[in-house]
């Protein structure tokens, strides 16, 4: 390309930096102004006047979180169905994928048809909430990972994957004597381990944001996760008198700043997996919307 | 994609098939992956058949202690839950809300990914390129109940940083009541939809920038076409195929919020008694008619309606997808 730079490019260049800024601006500010908060101590943050760094710099609103039991242990459950629910999900879902790849499967026409049908039609909510209620999945941990353990977008790109593998692969297997458990397990998913990070990944992500099955389809109080907890703050803090002072005692943690360290915990995760994730995305997004 | 499964499934389904003997035969020789699949089969008539057959409750009187059974053995109740629904007297206001909604969002934040990625194609600084994308997707990936979080923290009355600033230097006099107000929650949903989404779908849109042939900026530039020319005239119709798809399907989702996201979680988590007579959709509504109340059979119906025009929408935009641009979603 000719490097020459007239009027036009530098003005064009400069809005688009301009504006680019902003997204930026925009987009991290908000992040970074909750994690400064959430390191300020409560009773101070009320005063306002606060953009860029803490005043009173404290860890108390950590603490606070920490060891009030109802959020721990809402950590606890939100941790423990991330973990188990990507498990179960890429499992399942490469077990089937495997399966359906067969390119001499009996019966593969009417299973394809089967699995098609169910990504775009479903009951809506009210008729898979008695379903629920009547597998007696309500108020179990089972609920936040047992409905959703098959995923048929990534059924989809596995089956794709698994047919883009050498059939050499599974052949010489067999020839060794292996069955279909050992060459799935052995063979599969070893070298499957790109899609599995892929497919653990978005899960797991989807798993930990996940809040309305425990809105409503839990009641038990120790099966609520953290972003339901976090609706009851942020549904809490809109009564004023709640916002201004937590507890009683000499605690300068309130409301408030409990709810923004709750908003931090929530995003930390999110953001450490966030580098690993991002290699892989655009090419999932590229499969799962348009289709040329 | 999915259609090339089928198709080269009924390639495959030659003469040999119709000997059932064989087809048995071969079904226990690969058992075991018949197993894996039959897993995932009994699963889906579990959690997405069964619903599918619980429609029938919109036409019932159901009540949940009947339980699955119920479904089927509750007496009929005709169309009687349907027309309990359009003789609802907020009716008239929760359709409007949910088409209002729907359309602005597809109006105000489709042209916006697209604008993203043209801006960001003509960066010249990889770096700087790479760190302005790495933060646009960020949202994506945060859940709508920290959105909310984050909104509370900026927008609300007695906390929000925005009231505090305008205040503090004079613009405002008392604060502006953004996340109560029934006038505001239309605007504040769409831009905060496309606060979340807007870095997110502008990958598929660079993806198609990416694909013009480069040779046709160079030859532009020669001819003497200026920057603003060469995105007009070069980039814009290059990503023409692709626009007019993202579209298209975006209208088949339009009632779920299309490109950027959950209707169904922005209204019921940011909508509150002040601002319910904009924030009201048929989803939010079915919702708590049906699991707060307990009117199984009319929210039921409620569903049923917003699933039909869905549907609907979905063919019809897949279909006129296939026209336009030969490729689509099945």
């Amino acid at each position: 390309m000719l490097s020459r730079r007239n009027a036009e490019d530098w003005m064009v260049d400069s809005i688009i930096h301009v504006l680019l800024i902003l997204v930026i601006i925009t987009t991290a500010y908000p992040f970074y102004y909750v994690f400064m908060m959430s390191f300020n101590a409560g009773t101070d943050s009320t005063i306002g006047g606060l953009y860029l760094w803490p005043r009173v710099l404290t860890l108390d609103n950590y603490a606070k979180f920490f060891s009030d039991a109802n959020w721990f242990k809402a950590l606890e459950v939100t941790v423990a169905r991330t973990i188990i629910g990507a498990f179960l999900g890429v499992v399942f879902t490469l077990m089937m994928a495997y399966g359906l790849s067969a390119k001499d499967l009996v019966f593969r026409r009417l299973y394809f048809t089967l699995v098609i049908i169910a990504m775009y039609f479903s009951g809506g909510l009210i008729p898979y909430y008695v379903v629920l209620r009547s597998l007696h999945l309500l108020n179990t941990f089972s609920v936040y990972v047992i409905p959703t353990m098959l995923n048929t977008f990534f059924l989809l790109i596995a089956i794709s994957f698994f047919r883009d593998l050498p059939a050499e692969l599974r052949e010489s297997a067999h020839i060794d004597g292996a069955g279909e458990v050992t060459i799935f397990s052995r063979i599969m998913i070893p070298v499957s381990k790109p899609l599995i990070a892929t497919m653990g990944l978005f899960i797991g992500v989807g798993q930990w944001n996940s809040w309305v099955d425990s809105a409503y389809f839990v009641q038990n109080n120790d099966l609520r996760t953290l972003t339901y907890r976090m609706i009851e703050i942020i549904n809490s803090s809109k009564v004023p008198a709640n916002s201004v002072a937590y507890a009683a005692g000499a605690s300068t943690v309130t409301g408030y700043s409990l709810e923004l360290t709750a908003l931090v915990v929530s995003v930390a995760p999110i953001l450490c997996v966030y580098p690993f994730l991002q290699k892989y995305f655009v090419h999932g997004i590229m499969l799962g919307s348009v289709k040329e | 994609m999915e259609r090339n499964f089928i198709q080269e499934n009924a390639a495959q389904a030659g003469p040999a098939i119709h000997d059932q003997a064989s087809i048995w035969k071969r079904f226990k020789k690969q058992r075991t992956l018949q197993v894996f699949v039959l897993l995932g089969i009994v699963y889906l008539l579990i959690f997405s058949y069964t619903p599918m057959f619980g429609i029938l409750m919109a036409f019932k009187q159901y009540t949940i202690v009947t339980g699955i059974r119920g479904i089927f053995t509750s007496p009929w109740a005709g169309l009687q839950n349907f027309r309990e629904f359009f003789t609802d007297y907020r009716f008239g206001q929760i359709v409007r809300n949910t088409l209002a909604l729907s359309i602005l969002k597809v109006v105000f934040t489709f042209p916006l990914p697209i604008l993203f990625a043209i801006m960001l194609n003509e960066l010249r600084n990889m770096v700087f390129k790479r760190f302005v994308q790495t933060v646009s997707y960020l949202p994506h990936f945060i859940s709508w109940v920290v959105v909310v979080g984050l909104s509370y923290s900026f927008f609300s009355s007695e906390v929000g940083i925005v009231n505090r600033l305008l205040m503090g230097i004079g613009i405002i006099g008392k604060p502006l009541t953004i996340l109560t107000d029934p006038n505001s929650f239309w605007g504040f949903a769409v831009g905060s939809a496309a606060w979340k989404e807007m870095g997110w779908w502008a990958i598929i849109f660079l993806a198609a920038i990416a694909g013009i042939n480069p040779s046709l900026y160079e030859a532009a530039q020669i001819d003497g076409a200026g920057r603003l020319a060469r995105i007009r005239h070069i980039t814009l119709p290059g990503i023409k195929g692709t626009v007019v798809v993202v579209l298209i399907l975006t209208v088949g989702s339009i009632l779920g919020g299309g490109l950027v996201g959950s209707n169904f979680e922005q209204s019921l988590l940011l909508g509150n008694d002040i601002n319910n007579p904009t924030s009201e959709i048929v989803q939010t509504y079915a919702f708590k008619v049906g699991l707060s109340q307990g009117r199984f059979s009319f929210a039921a119906a409620i569903d049923l309606i917003q699933s039909i025009i869905s549907v609907t929408l979905v063919f019809l935009s897949n279909s006129i997808a296939k026209r336009v641009s030969g490729s689509s979603l099945f």
